[in-house]
């Protein structure tokens, strides 16, 4: 609680940006940036330039490991997996910022053959020149212990997550009828190997328990349509927000995720504490729930 | 050139032999194959005329059968010593494992021979009486079934095992890939003692099996009896006996080796290699006389059909029979599939729907099915479920036991419904959220009440699974799919299994 008090108080006393440990990030313009308006590719990379664009994040001869929502057997008009193109123009950009290797993973839960070709992203991603991978086999995992953790102190992580030189996390945001939304920490349930273990100890808690692992150096979050009912596995209806978000701090990024949905309950958008895990990874220290505390910049693509 | 011919053989063989691991090997997803994977089954008369017999109808998949059928009767039974895999199989263990024992007095194996028409006679009395055990001695599905359920998973097993050796290879890829999923298949065992106590007989003789049981090389025996490409015997034949051993069905007799049982033969032409070059084959007019050959007596034929008939009626009235089906309400059958009774007479127990099934969710039965019913397929969700975009199991059945159909139909075919056992549910006896079935549904036939806990729309529900696998609670899952009997066709609802 305390990490999570000066975190907040940092930016009051201090120009420089909060969340980043270099001096280099002082160059950026802002810590959260929606783009919209626009094709997928374009709103990526007007999203990414305040931000300091790809190279701030991908160095010269990087491994980097994306870890998509390639979840479901659905297509990509159902919006249950992340847009085809924008992952394209991920993968591409994370390529022209001198990335060696990327790699695309998921823990699929329907089966790996099925929802990598009806997502259309096993092609996507090869044809941007990435690997696409499953971890539909445990011995791609890692036994870890999990220090920060409240609950989940052990777990059985995707090794490549742990061991890459970047770690973009590229959800899409979800309703979803056990967690209410999928939003960016959601997604990293996919890194783990008994996935549905988690139900049976704290889902909220260990989503938020899960993410102390490994913060990604780069949240992209695929709003560019979203599933509003029937989540996380649709088909249901769907929206076209037409945005994407970039960002370091993934409790920022769900944070402003949630407000994308109506709260059945109140009607009104969904506040950031509503959501359980984002309230819990912030108590955790993980990152900023308040959204006025960050500096947000909305731009067009056109 | 005819030194060449066991050589070439022994290739065409072995090209058939891998020919038919291939297809097997490519029984899998996206299943895109040109040639149908199930080849080497809907070539096979044998199960062509059972199942016609069984279903009682023309299988349209089936009729390449009747082609072979006919080319045996023309230019006699080329199938067994050529292109048989199972007959490879058995012809290499044979060379490598067995030495035939020279007997001081020629066999005399009339009863033996005459064995095989037994089984035929009972194979057939039992396929009218629409029951299907005896696909379990037919060559090819055996084969398959052996391979697919026996020799399947140790080869994963060992994949696995050496994935990291091999991905060290490979310079591209820092990381290593997914291990497969071991594919599990409980009666792997009985499958595999089966297939080495076949292999095992040639230790009496060579192509033990060949020779004295199998019911398709019977069926090509009684069709080559007429074959006019034939074998002949000059004068210059000295008795020298090197045909009659080399034979490896035995069809030459020792005291007349100008003579041969042309039902027999397998056209190896192992006998063209005669020191006199006395041997030689072409086309001749057919003959019906056969030289040492078996005789059917009446009583022998009336006693295999009544052996036959007595073992249908009292395999179908045993408890075990009639308790499966209907009865067993864990009894899953894939969608698709026929009515029980129909389904387990139909169904070849070739494995091809195990072999092709993504996520190892179909099982071979051992009793649960009846005795009529062994190695049939059934779903076993909590190894795995029914994939919602997958109609693979239908699209490589040979005998259509498992209809094709489209994708659109089967996800709206209910071949189960889910129950939750209350007591074990997370949901329902904790107050911890969980609601895994609900998020894996596929049909939105799981919704949450109020309190988050779930709850079973069975109008929607199609009996996949998913829930039943998926379920974290330890061993038995706390969410249960029970057959629904008959397969049913649900209502399309704009928000269920619209397609999109």
């Amino acid at each position: 609680m305390k990490g999570a008090a000066a975190a907040a108080a940092l930016p009051l006393l201090s120009n420089q940006l909060p969340f980043y440990e270099s001096l280099a990030h002082a160059a950026t313009e802002s810590d959260l940036v929606i783009a919209k308006g626009g094709s997928p590719t374009q709103l990526l990379q007007a999203a990414m330039t305040p931000l300091g664009g790809m190279s701030r994040f991908v160095k010269k001869g990087q491994r980097v490991v994306i870890k998509a929502n390639i979840a479901w057997a659905r297509t990509p008009e159902q919006a249950c997996t992340n847009n085809p193109e924008l992952t394209m123009a991920l993968i591409k950009m994370c390529y022209e910022a001198g990335a060696k290797r990327v790699a695309i993973w998921d823990h699929t839960c329907d089966n790996y053959q099925f929802t990598f070709s009806r997502s259309g992203l096993k092609e996507a991603g090869q044809k941007a020149g990435a690997d696409v991978f499953s971890g539909h086999g445990r011995n791609v995992y890692k036994q870890v212990e999990i220090p920060k953790a409240k609950k989940l102190k052990t777990a059985e992580i995707l090794r490549d997550v742990l061991e890459s030189d970047v770690f973009i996390n590229f959800p899409i945001p979800k309703q979803h009828f056990a967690t209410e939304l999928t939003l960016g920490m959601k997604n990293l349930i996919g890194i783990v190997w008994d996935m549905e273990q988690l139900h049976k100890i704290d889902l909220h808690q260990c989503i938020a328990d899960i993410n102390t692992l490994r913060k990604p150096d780069l949240v992209v979050m695929d709003a560019f349509r979203i599933l509003t009912t029937n989540g996380p596995k649709g088909p249901g209806k769907t929206e076209d927000p037409g945005e994407v978000i970039v960002s370091t701090d993934i409790v920022a990024v769900d944070a402003y995720g949630a407000a994308f949905f109506k709260n059945p309950k109140t009607g009104k958008p969904f506040k950031p504490e509503e959501i359980k895990f984002v309230k819990h990874a912030y108590d955790l220290g993980l990152g900023e729930i308040d959204l006025s505390k960050v500096r947000m910049k909305k731009v067009s693509a056109t | 050139m005819n030194r060449a011919v066991p050589y070439l053989r022994r290739t065409v063989q072995a090209l058939s032999f891998c020919f038919l691991l291939y297809l097997i090997i490519q029984t899998a997803f996206p299943l895109e194959l040109k040639i149908p994977v199930d080849l080497y089954l809907r070539l096979d008369p044998f199960i062509g005329i059972i199942s016609l017999f069984t279903q009682k109808e023309i299988i349209l998949r089936m009729l390449p059968a009747l082609g072979v059928l006919l080319l045996v009767f023309i230019f006699g039974n080329f199938f067994c010593g050529w292109f048989c895999p199972m007959g490879t199989t058995i012809d290499f263990f044979d060379r490598i494992l067995f030495r035939e024992k020279k007997r001081p007095k020629p066999l005399d194996d009339r009863s033996l021979r005459r064995f095989r028409y037994g089984v035929f006679i009972f194979a057939l009395i039992t396929g009218l009486m629409a029951f299907q055990v005896m696909y379990l001695l037919d060559p090819i599905s055996l084969i398959t079934r052996t391979m697919v359920i026996s020799f399947y998973p140790p080869a994963i097993y060992i994949y696995n095992h050496l994935l990291p050796q091999i991905q060290a290879l490979l310079p591209r890829n820092p990381v290593i890939l997914s291990s497969i999923p071991l594919p599990l298949f409980k009666v792997n065992l009985l499958i595999f003692l089966f297939f080495i106590i076949i292999l095992a007989l040639g230790v009496i003789r060579k192509r033990f099996w060949c020779r004295y049981l199998c019911p398709l090389g019977t069926l090509f025996s009684i069709s080559s009896r007429f074959r006019i490409f034939r074998r002949s015997v000059t004068d210059e034949c000295t008795h020298c006996q090197k045909c009659v051993r080399e034979c490896p069905v035995g069809a030459i007799p020792e005291e007349t080796p100008e003579q041969y049982r042309q039902e027999d033969c397998v056209s190896c032409f192992k006998c063209l290699e005669c020191p006199p070059k006395a041997v030689s084959f072409g086309f001749a007019s057919p003959q019906l006389k056969t030289v040492d050959g078996v005789t059917l007596s009446r009583r022998y034929v009336l006693g295999s059909f009544a052996f036959g008939l007595a073992s249908s009626l009292v395999i179908k009235t045993n408890p075990l029979q009639s308790e499966s089906g209907l009865k067993n309400n864990r009894l899953i059958r894939p969608p698709g599939s026929l009515p029980e009774e129909k389904f387990v007479s139909v169904c070849t127990g070739c494995g091809e729907c195990l072999k092709v099934c993504p996520n190892n969710a179909l099982q071979s039965t051992f009793l649960e099915a009846g005795l009529a019913g062994l190695y049939t397929p059934r779903l076993v969700p909590r190894i795995g479920y029914c994939e919602e975009f997958c109609n693979f199991c239908g699209r490589v059945c040979p005998t259509e036991a498992i209809r094709p159909v489209t994708i659109e139909e089967k996800r709206l075919l209910q071949i189960g419904v889910a129950h939750i056992d209350k007591t074990r549910c997370i949901a329902w006896d904790t107050d911890k959220i969980c609601l895994v079935c609900n998020e894996q549904c596929s049909y939105q036939a799981i919704v949450g009440d109020d309190k988050k806990r779930p709850i079973i729309k069975e109008e929607k529900c199609t009996g996949c699974g998913i829930c039943e696998n998926k379920c974290p609670v330890d061993g038995e899952s706390a969410i249960i799919v029970h057959s629904s009997g008959v397969q049913k066709k649900l209502k399309p609802e704009p928000n269920n299994n619209h397609q999109g």
